[in-house]
């Protein structure tokens, strides 16, 4: 349990926090949250002072416990751990890796993100048939890919976004991804740009963060996340099929091309700020 | 600690410069489409329309498949600029000529409805959502609504959006002379035409509210027993 161990850091810590600031990695995920709103005022950040509160106990610590449980057990057919999984920094090496994706794998030759890839060595490293529950049911706290997503993103806190755009496909999907943000369609007409393009605009009480606003959009792609209304944690992908759904366009699939271009995109226009893992939202 | 990061960092460079010249072998000999020969415009569409990006052939509420909604009309393209561009001066006028010639008026003039359902369709959200959930129109007493509050504030009882301006009091400032009546149609009908490439919905050119459910919400606008203009 690391919970009780995290509040009494985070305690300790308060006082470092406002010299610090420009090293995240050590901080908790609710004081690399307050540093940004320290140095932003973004109303987007600073929305929701109790949720705020709730982040050194985020429900979201149980999956990163129960995930990393699970990564380290053999499991499936083929009965091994995720240990020889290699999300980008070399087999089983998980600090800093979710902050680097999406990226370039050669051995699938595709760009992948999170969850592309933990499906992918689920299946060809442990076995698991694609339709398996263990791979296919994506949401939900009790799912396992749910546990292991958040447990494998948690090892990114407070660290930078910088995924790689070395490799021409990387850039390729980036670069598709910034034009699907803008481009407008279905029967409202609306882009993501309607939404997340301008600074303090809400839909009703939500503030909605801005595309433009590096330090403030960081908040907004750290997922895994507790949605406090749902009383789930959530992932990149839901995220962006749930904007999909208001939008009134159809829905994404899940791990498609589309879905990474547009994560691809979201998260270069984050890049140098630190993720908040696992964050807490409304 | 930081030395073996960039260390670990060079590696990777240098991994990834081999895997490139993988790829390239690899789309060559034509088995894969290769996205990087295309424009980012031609991925894009590529993306969305041929990969199993989207759940196209579901079907929707207006009829016909979840692909139709993908597919831009000529003010939707017009109006996708990348970044925060601003939109060309001829660009604005051709939107607000399309936006002119698609004006439908009712017959027998612009009428104002009941403001109590105007309130009900303004405040809702539901309707057209497709996917996962597909709303189904038919099990609401009003119909889809008309999401007006996601984005105005409009009387003070409720918490509205501020993607567009607060409407608050709209009927006690504005009077309901038949210019300012046939305006606010118009703006709800198409926006366009005042305000080239607005991220308002075209409510009535899209037929997302009838023309009797735009009579309800402009009630709400400018009945003066509305909560909007007490
Ligand atoms: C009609 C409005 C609307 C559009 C268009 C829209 N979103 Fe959102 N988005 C929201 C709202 C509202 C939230 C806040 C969370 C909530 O309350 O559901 C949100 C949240 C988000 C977040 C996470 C931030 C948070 O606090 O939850 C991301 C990332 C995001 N949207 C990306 C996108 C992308 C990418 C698109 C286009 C594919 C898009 N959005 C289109 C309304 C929209
Ligand atoms: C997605 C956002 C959105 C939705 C939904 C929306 N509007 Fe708007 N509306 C706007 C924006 C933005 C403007 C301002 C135009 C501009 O500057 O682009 C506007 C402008 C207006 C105006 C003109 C205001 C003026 O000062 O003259 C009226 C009237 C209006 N909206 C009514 C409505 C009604 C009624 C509905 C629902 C049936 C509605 N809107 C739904 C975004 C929206």
């Amino acid at each position: 349990m690391k919970k009780p161990i995290l509040l009494a850091l985070s305690f300790l810590m308060t006082a470092t926090v406002a010299n610090a600031a420009s090293d995240y990695e050590d901080m908790a995920p609710e004081e690399i949250l307050e540093a940004l709103i320290d140095k932003t005022g973004s109303t987007y950040l600073n929305q929701s002072p109790q949720n705020r509160q709730m982040m050194p106990d985020n429900p979201a610590y149980w999956l990163v416990d129960e995930g990393e449980e699970l990564f380290h057990q053999a499991r499936g057919p083929k009965n091994v751990s995720l240990d020889g999984c290699d999300f980008g920094k070399g087999p089983g090496v998980l600090e800093g890796a979710y902050v680097e994706l999406p990226r370039y794998f050669a051995d699938t030759g595709q760009v992948m993100d999170l969850e592309a890839r933990l499906a992918h060595c689920m299946v060809t490293l442990q076995g698991f048939d694609k339709k398996d529950p263990s791979v296919k049911k994506r949401h939900g706290s009790k799912s396992d890919f749910m546990k292991l997503q958040t447990y494998i993103a948690t090892q990114s806190n407070g660290m930078k976004w910088n995924p790689p755009l070395d490799h021409p496909l990387e850039k390729a999907m980036r670069d598709a991804g910034e034009i699907m943000f803008y481009r407008r369609s279905g029967p409202m007409d609306f882009s993501c740009k309607a939404c997340h393009g301008s600074t303090g605009k809400r839909i009703r009480a939500s503030v909605l963060p801005n595309i433009n606003e590096p330090d403030e959009w960081t908040k907004a792609i750290s997922w895994p996340a507790e949605r406090a209304g749902q009383q789930n944690v959530r992932s990149t992908q839901h995220r962006l099929r749930g904007c999909l759904w208001q939008m009134r366009h159809p829905q994404i699939v899940g791990g498609s091309d589309a879905s990474i271009a547009l994560i691809s995109y979201w998260t270069d226009a984050a890049r140098g700020q630190p993720a908040i893992l696992p964050d807490l939202k409304r | 600690m930081v030395k073996q990061n960039s260390m670990k960092k060079a590696f990777v460079k240098l991994a990834s410069c081999l895997c490139l010249v993988a790829s390239v072998t690899s789309a060559t000999a034509g088995e894969k489409i290769d996205y990087t020969k295309m424009s980012s415009q031609q991925l894009a569409e590529h993306l969305i329309f041929n990969s199993d990006g989207f759940k196209l052939d579901k079907p929707v509420q207006e009829g016909g498949t979840a692909r139709e909604r993908l597919v831009q009309d000529e003010l939707q393209k017009s109006c996708s600029v990348v970044g925060n561009a601003t939109i060309p001066a001829d660009t604005s006028v051709k939107v607000m000529t399309m936006a002119r010639n698609s004006y439908r008026y009712p017959e027998g003039g612009i009428k104002l409805g009941d403001w109590k359902i105007g309130r009900e369709l303004a405040w809702s959200g539901y309707g057209f959502r497709a996917g996962h959930k597909n709303d189904d129109h038919s099990t609401t007493k009003y119909g889809p609504g008309g999401n007006c509050y996601n984005c105005h504030q409009l009387a003070t009882d409720r918490t509205g959006g501020s993607i567009g301006p607060a409407l608050t009091g709209y009927g006690k400032a504005r009077g309901t002379s038949d210019a300012i009546l046939k305006y606010t149609y118009e703006v709800i009908y198409n926006p366009h035409a005042y305000f080239p490439c607005t991220h308002m919905p075209r409510i009535g050119a899209k037929k997302l509210l009838t023309e009797e459910q735009i009579s309800h919400v402009m009630a709400y606008l400018f009945d003066p027993e509305s909560p909007v203009n007490k």
